[in-house]
């Protein structure tokens, strides 16, 4: 097992290499001048063209790179061409509330996704079974920033509960965090169901009854391990998206975080922090995957790796 | 089981992890006198005001966007300002005076006046600052403001001379937009480290700048005049709209800037809550590239004019919180002087249209950014245009591709864009004018994006410029008004009538005519 994560943690090196290539190529061809986007609508030619130099703009797209990657290796990740601030300043801040939203929201709408998607499951073709499948479709299908700002003014401005905006504490990532979570746990609760009602039919289960254990132990024990491999590939799945897509709840709950971060840097062609952020996320994604992989061994002692 | 216990390991590692964050983030701020709900309500009189953009950098000299200067404002002032009426007033300076043939300005600076650092503010420390916009090197965004600028001399202590190449009519209202930086912080920290350590000598004095998240000042204990009756004052970004009400109405912020327009009815019954409305020096308008076939004839874009229902666009796209432009400028800015509206006239127009040989209109397409309002603004003046047989089709862009597809045109033949829906602030009438429509400044100069070439209009408005005489000026600039009016290189449509709110409770925060927000003597009776 150890071999195998060394392995893997070596074959993300050529891949963080590729990807590199990529999003500096991305970045450096959608049109739009960073230097005529700081310098204002306001500003003459002559000021763009020497902030152009500045920036190191003019230099060929090799020796962008070249400098790319050696200062992300060295540790110096150069300076926002927004703000002028060191890009580490800038990006290292917003990982924080980020990270705590995706981790809050993959907890708990992971556990009541499970547990919906359970009893979903057990009570097939019942009324309860259609209430709640019902609800997960909606869950689905609610548009994030309807459900967070309505959140925000039945628990905040009507009820008073929580803070509107921020991060002053845990409180603040309450509603950020119902309101990211809501698509996640009906899309859990939709794969727990439909696995479990196919693993329910096997004979392993029906062995399992026969033989006289409880029905809860037959469905938490016996059926409810083999669904959660199917589950435990949406759950990484959806983690990787959520730590790069919580940029509408970032935005509704004004959390500085590190969608926001990206998306404010791509508009403004902000090249350094854009680059920075993207490396990051997709880093984030392998590690991610990793440990999706190793769960799966954890959890089907079939699955071995070498 | 083994593996079970070990999921159920990682699960609780992770919560907690979030949690001892958590608890992190919860100390950290008990310690700051940061401003929240809770606190709000003891005595420590702390205020927010929550903003629509994030603030961009903390350094007077090189910002460019008014948010900024919002922020940098709290902090740092200047030898002048301008009040809310957009009048001149002395500040850092007692008073000044300027030679006869417009060369020397001369300002004495008032004594006894501190940086929070404890640097003493005299004509020395000026000069610093006027040397630093000035260097080329550095090309800071606000050098473009003193390039008329050919030195500075220190008199006296206390007096400092400002010699300029030529005349230059706008050098006070240029004098005005720049702050005053402490001459040692900036040596301490330099051209990047004073970004984060500001030190000026505003009634605010620099606490902490967390990007994206809030800038927290402290009330200047030393401060000169009368100032602030708070201890914090937080500036939040809070880019949603909604978000923002909500926490006007919540109370967790005092002031919000802008107030969506649409959004008014929602607080309009909450007793809590105040609207403000003011104007402003923000012209919103359509450029009309009169050097594309159709457009260069006069009585097309006259016809265009009169084919636009000013008052519907007044409540369509503004919601009622705009006034018809009656000139280029504003009526905010000086020397402006108000011209014949080109009244709603169809008939007029088709007539025109028809004069110049295009009875049935032709296709063409118009520009903008790609949020609601100005889709809203584009989409509005198609469809006055089509009422004359104009098919203008409506292209949104992303901004940064929409200013590379305008100045990546090399000579007007290049240019693709036909017309442009856009909005201009500028705090003076050269600033609202020279770069929009002198001939010299077509992309990709500058954004004279009618690439309007009169020379007439070049003239005047070079004499306008250097003409320190200001009921000279005054005549100058009623001329020129005349024939840009006359001439239409644009759809002239409205100037925003500003929208702030507040809470009953706060007093003293207010926003000027260009946007920027002066919280100098906030107080609050919650």
């Amino acid at each position: 097992m150890r071999g195998y994560i060394v392995k893997r943690l070596l074959n993300m090196i050529p891949i963080m290499f590729v990807v590199s290539i990529v999003i500096f190529l991305f970045i450096h061809m959608i049109p739009g001048d960073p230097a005529r986007l700081l310098a204002g609508h306001q500003a003459t030619f002559e000021e763009v063209e020497l902030l152009k130099e500045q920036m190191g703009l003019n230099n060929s797209y090799i020796v962008q790179y070249k400098d790319f990657m050696v200062g992300m290796l060295t540790g110096n990740w150069g300076n926002s061409l927004k703000t002028g601030l060191p890009v580490g300043d800038m990006v290292i801040p917003r990982m924080k509330p980020t990270l705590i939203l995706a981790i809050f929201t993959i907890v708990w709408s992971v556990i009541s996704g499970i547990a919906i998607g359970i009893i979903s499951a057990i009570n097939r073709g019942k009324w309860i079974d259609y209430v709640v499948m019902i609800g997960a479709s909606s869950g689905i299908s609610l548009p994030l920033f309807w459900l967070g700002l309505m959140l925000m003014q039945i628990f905040s401005v009507q009820l008073g509960w929580f803070p509107t905006t921020g991060i002053d504490g845990l409180k603040s990532y309450v509603l950020p965090s119902i309101t990211l979570g809501a698509g996640i746990t009906a899309m859990i609760a939709r794969y727990t169901r439909s696995s479990m009602i196919e693993i329910l039919k096997e004979n392993y289960i029906r062995t399992s009854r026969a033989k006289g254990l409880s029905e809860f132990i037959v469905v938490n024990r016996h059926a409810l391990r083999n669904s959660l491999i199917d589950v435990i590939t949406i759950v990484g799945l959806q983690f990787g998206f959520l730590l790069a897509g919580s940029v509408l709840v970032e935005t509704v709950f004004a959390i500085p975080g590190l969608g926001r971060l990206l998306i404010d840097s791509i508009l403004f062609r902000d090249y350094t922090v854009v680059q920075t952020v993207l490396l990051i996320f997709t880093f984030q994604f392998l590690i991610i995957n990793l440990i999706v992989d190793v769960l799966y061994g954890v959890f089907n002692p079939k699955i071995k790796y070498e | 089981m083994r593996k079970w216990i070990a999921l159920i390991l990682v699960m609780t590692v992770l919560v907690l992890t979030g949690c001892s964050n958590e608890d992190q983030i919860a100390l950290d701020q008990s310690n700051e006198p940061v401003a929240n709900s809770q606190s709000s309500e003891g005595n420590d009189k702390s205020m927010v005001i929550a903003v629509n953009a994030e603030i961009i950098s903390l350094d007077p000299h090189n910002i460019s966007d008014t948010l900024s200067r919002s922020a940098t404002n709290t902090m740092y002032e200047s030898l002048l300002e301008h009040n809310n009426s957009m009048e001149l007033e002395e500040c850092l300076a007692e008073r000044y005076e300027i030679s006869e043939d417009g060369l020397e300005y001369t300002f004495y600076i008032r004594q006894g006046i501190e940086f929070h650092d404890g640097t003493a503010l005299n004509a020395e420390a000026v000069k610093y600052n006027f040397d630093r916009v000035t260097d080329e090197e550095k090309n800071l965004r606000r050098r473009r403001n003193f390039l008329q600028v050919e030195s500075t001399e220190v008199i006296d202590e206390y007096v400092l001379k400002i010699y300029l190449k030529a005349p230059f009519a706008p050098m006070l209202d240029r004098v005005a937009s720049l702050s005053i930086i402490s001459p040692k912080a900036l040596e301490e920290y330099g051209d990047r480290g004073i970004i984060t350590n500001p030190v000026g000598t505003g009634p605010y004095v620099y606490k902490e700048w967390v990007t994206g998240d809030r800038l927290v000042v402290i009330k200047n204990q030393n401060y000169w005049r009368s100032g602030p009756q708070i201890e914090t004052l937080t500036i939040k970004p809070i880019l949603e709209n909604g978000a923002r009400i909500a926490m006007l109405q919540t109370g967790e912020a005092d002031f919000i800037y802008p107030m969506p327009t649409e959004q008014v009815n929602i607080v309009a019954n909450d007793a809590n809550i105040e609207v403000i409305e003011g104007m402003s020096t923000i012209a919103r308008f359509t450029f009309i590239n009169t050097s594309k076939d159709f457009y260069s004839d006069v009585r097309v874009r006259q016809a265009m004019n009169y084919a636009i229902d000013k008052e519907a666009y007044t409540n369509v796209v503004r919601s009622g919180y705009s006034t018809p432009l009656s000139s280029h400028v504003p009526a905010s800015i000086k020397y402006h002087v108000p011209q014949p509206l080109y009244e709603y006239n169809l008939e007029k127009a088709k007539q025109l249209m028809a004069e110049a040989g295009y009875p049935d209109g032709f296709k063409t397409h118009i520009w903008a950014p790609n949020d609601t309002e100005n889709m809203r603004g584009m989409e509005f003046v198609s469809q006055q245009l089509a009422q004359i047989g104009i098919e203008a089709e409506v292209i949104p862009m992303e901004e940064g591709t929409l200013s590379n597809s305008i100045y990546s045109a090399q000579t007007p033949e290049e240019s693709t864009v036909h017309m442009w829906y856009v909005s201009w602030s500028a705090f003076d009438f050269d600033g609202a004018t020279n770069s929009l429509f002198h001939s010299r400044n077509i992309p990709p100069t500058a954004p004279n994006v009618s690439y309007y070439r009169n020379p007439v209009a070049d003239e005047l408005i070079d004499l306008g410029s250097t003409e320190v005489n200001s009921i000279k000026r005054a005549g100058i600039y009623s001329e020129l008004q005349e024939i840009i009016w006359e001439d239409a290189p644009w759809l002239f449509l409205g100037s925003d009538v500003l929208l702030s709110a507040k809470r009953t409770t706060t007093e003293g925060i207010s926003v000027g005519p260009g946007g920027a927000i002066n919280s100098r003597e906030a107080s609050t009776s919650k």
